[in-house]
């Protein structure tokens, strides 16, 4: 072990590449989820509807006081006999490992990314409301065109962190047998023995992706500030 | 619906606005306690009185950005009760400024203007674009119609709110202290517009400390206090000679 060798990378890369595929999919997936259901989330808690609201308070409180891996064995084992139990004889129905991963990241991250957009709606001044009352906007295009939108840019940083953390996240689909960058990097590590270069490379990959979106969002917010969130 | 605007008040038939025995709690505070207002179309009203008598909650009411507890409100012809679709018709007639502008901070100047005729009235871009350039050269600040809002002085800001207000073409405009937040030298640009808009016709309701304005443009100063109408009249004499004590206690601390 005394001397690196990066020449197995050239073998090692398709079979990484497959894997980084796999994780920055079930990212974006779970962040388009996450996020579209989130602000739902938020705006049902925001609105205060009756039952409703509760109802989606007690789920993010669940959600956020159980780790992920946790989760993730949860819907693995539990969804299919639900899924029995509604359209069959009680036999379990298998929905497979790779709809367990998209499913239960889009639902666990619609619990954080709620909760950010939540603050995010009690932070917009109160004088935006009534100014979109003044001009009879209705209450679809206050918070669509002019709540919303002001709310995602003061969020951003948060969202993005959050969702950087999604990114990492993503490497204990391994309990499901996915195979993601990191359960790519691992799996072959223990087939050349090379565990060391392996697992620089692909802390070199996570941190060039996770710098250069962070990169991605400071350039956004330099191009936005100067119509700013802040007056 | 429309007709019931007959319930004509006392003196003309031309009233935009109808306040009767208006009602307004805050919890326990009484913020309105039975306020009756009239305001004839094309008519300039300058509402003062010390802070907490209630001015801005009336004005408030007017376009239900309030709920009033009591009393009715009658808006050309439509009185405010709960229901949404009377509210927005309402809302649509009526302009209102506010102390901190309150402009979309994520859109241009001439965005800011654009929203609510598009939406609201069904305006397509190019028309709303027209319009709203239309108005925002009408208070002088067309050249910054790309800018954000941050970009902007407050009293170039409060301009373009009141353009933004006029966009939806209102039959009232309201106001409420606009040129409260502003730095001295911003004051007049903010009030040279208002004086504009005066004579071309439009009914204003201001609230306002500047009382140079209120003598040249008002046709009738009321005067609050503890969330009551102590006192109107016509502004000349009403600062010559007020009748009620506390109009006279009140003048003479903002005027020293």
């Amino acid at each position: 072990m005394n001397s690196l060798d990066f020449s197995i990378l050239v073998q090692a890369w398709p079979y990484l590449w497959s894997g980084l595929l796999f994780s920055l999919a079930l990212t974006v997936a779970a962040f388009v989820v996450g996020m579209l259901l989130g602000t739902c989330f938020a705006l049902v808690q925001h609105f205060e509807l009756p039952v409703v609201s509760q109802i989606v308070r007690s789920y993010i409180a669940l959600i956020r006081s159980i780790p992920l891996i946790l989760v993730l064995f949860w819907f693995f084992f539990l969804v299919p006999i639900v899924l029995g139990h509604l359209y069959g004889n009680g036999r379990p129905i298998p929905i497979g490992a790779t709809w367990t991963a998209f499913i239960t990241f889009g639902l666990f991250e619609a619990a954080y990314y709620s909760e950010i957009i939540r603050v995010g709606l009690r932070a917009v001044n109160k004088g935006q409301f009534e100014a979109c009352q003044a001009l009879a906007l209705s209450t679809f295009d206050t918070y669509r065109c002019v709540i919303l939108p002001q709310v995602i840019r003061v969020a951003s940083p948060i969202i993005l962190s959050q969702t950087i953390i999604l990114f990492q996240d993503t490497s204990l689909v391994y309990v499901l047998s996915l195979t993601d960058l990191l359960g790519a990097a691992s799996k072959l590590a223990q087939l050349n023995g090379r565990l060391v270069e392996m697992y620089l490379v692909v802390a070199m990959v996570y941190l060039a992706i996770s710098s250069a979106a962070s990169q991605c969002v400071a350039s956004l917010r330099r191009r936005y500030a100067l119509g700013g969130a802040h007056r | 619906m429309r007709q019931q605007g007959a319930v004509s008040p006392s003196d003309g038939t031309s009233a935009i606005v109808v306040v009767e025995k208006l009602m307004k709690r805050f919890g326990r505070f009484t913020a309105l306690n039975d306020v009756n207002l009239t305001v004839a179309k094309g008519e300039k009203i300058v509402l003062c009185g010390p802070s907490g008598s209630g001015k801005s909650t009336l004005i408030r009411c007017i376009n239900h950005i309030e709920k009033h507890d009591g009393g009715r409100i009658v808006v050309d012809g439509v009185e405010l009760m709960d229901r949404m679709a009377d509210i927005n018709s309402v809302r649509c007639e009526v302009g209102m400024v506010f102390q901190s502008f309150n402009l979309f901070p994520h859109l241009s100047v001439v965005e800011n203007c654009m929203l609510a005729p598009m939406k609201v009235r069904g305006l397509s871009r190019a028309e709303a674009h027209e319009r709203a350039m239309g108005l925002l050269r009408k208070v002088r600040i067309d050249g910054q119609a790309d800018k954000y809002p941050a970009q902007l002085s407050g009293g170039q800001q409060q301009r373009v709110a009141i353009a933004r207000a006029l966009c939806m073409q209102p039959k009232i405009m309201l106001f409420d202290e606009p040129t409260s937040a502003l730095d001295p030298e911003m004051v007049k640009e903010v009030l040279d517009t208002m004086v504009q808009l005066a004579g071309e016709g439009m009914t204003m309701v201001c609230v306002t400390h500047e009382m140079g304005f209120a003598r040249e443009v008002a046709d009738r100063v009321v005067f609050m206090d503890q969330g009551s109408i102590v006192e109107e009249g016509e502004p000349a004499s009403f600062f010559r000679a007020p009748r009620t004590e506390r109009a006279r206690g009140f003048l003479n601390q903002i005027i020293h």
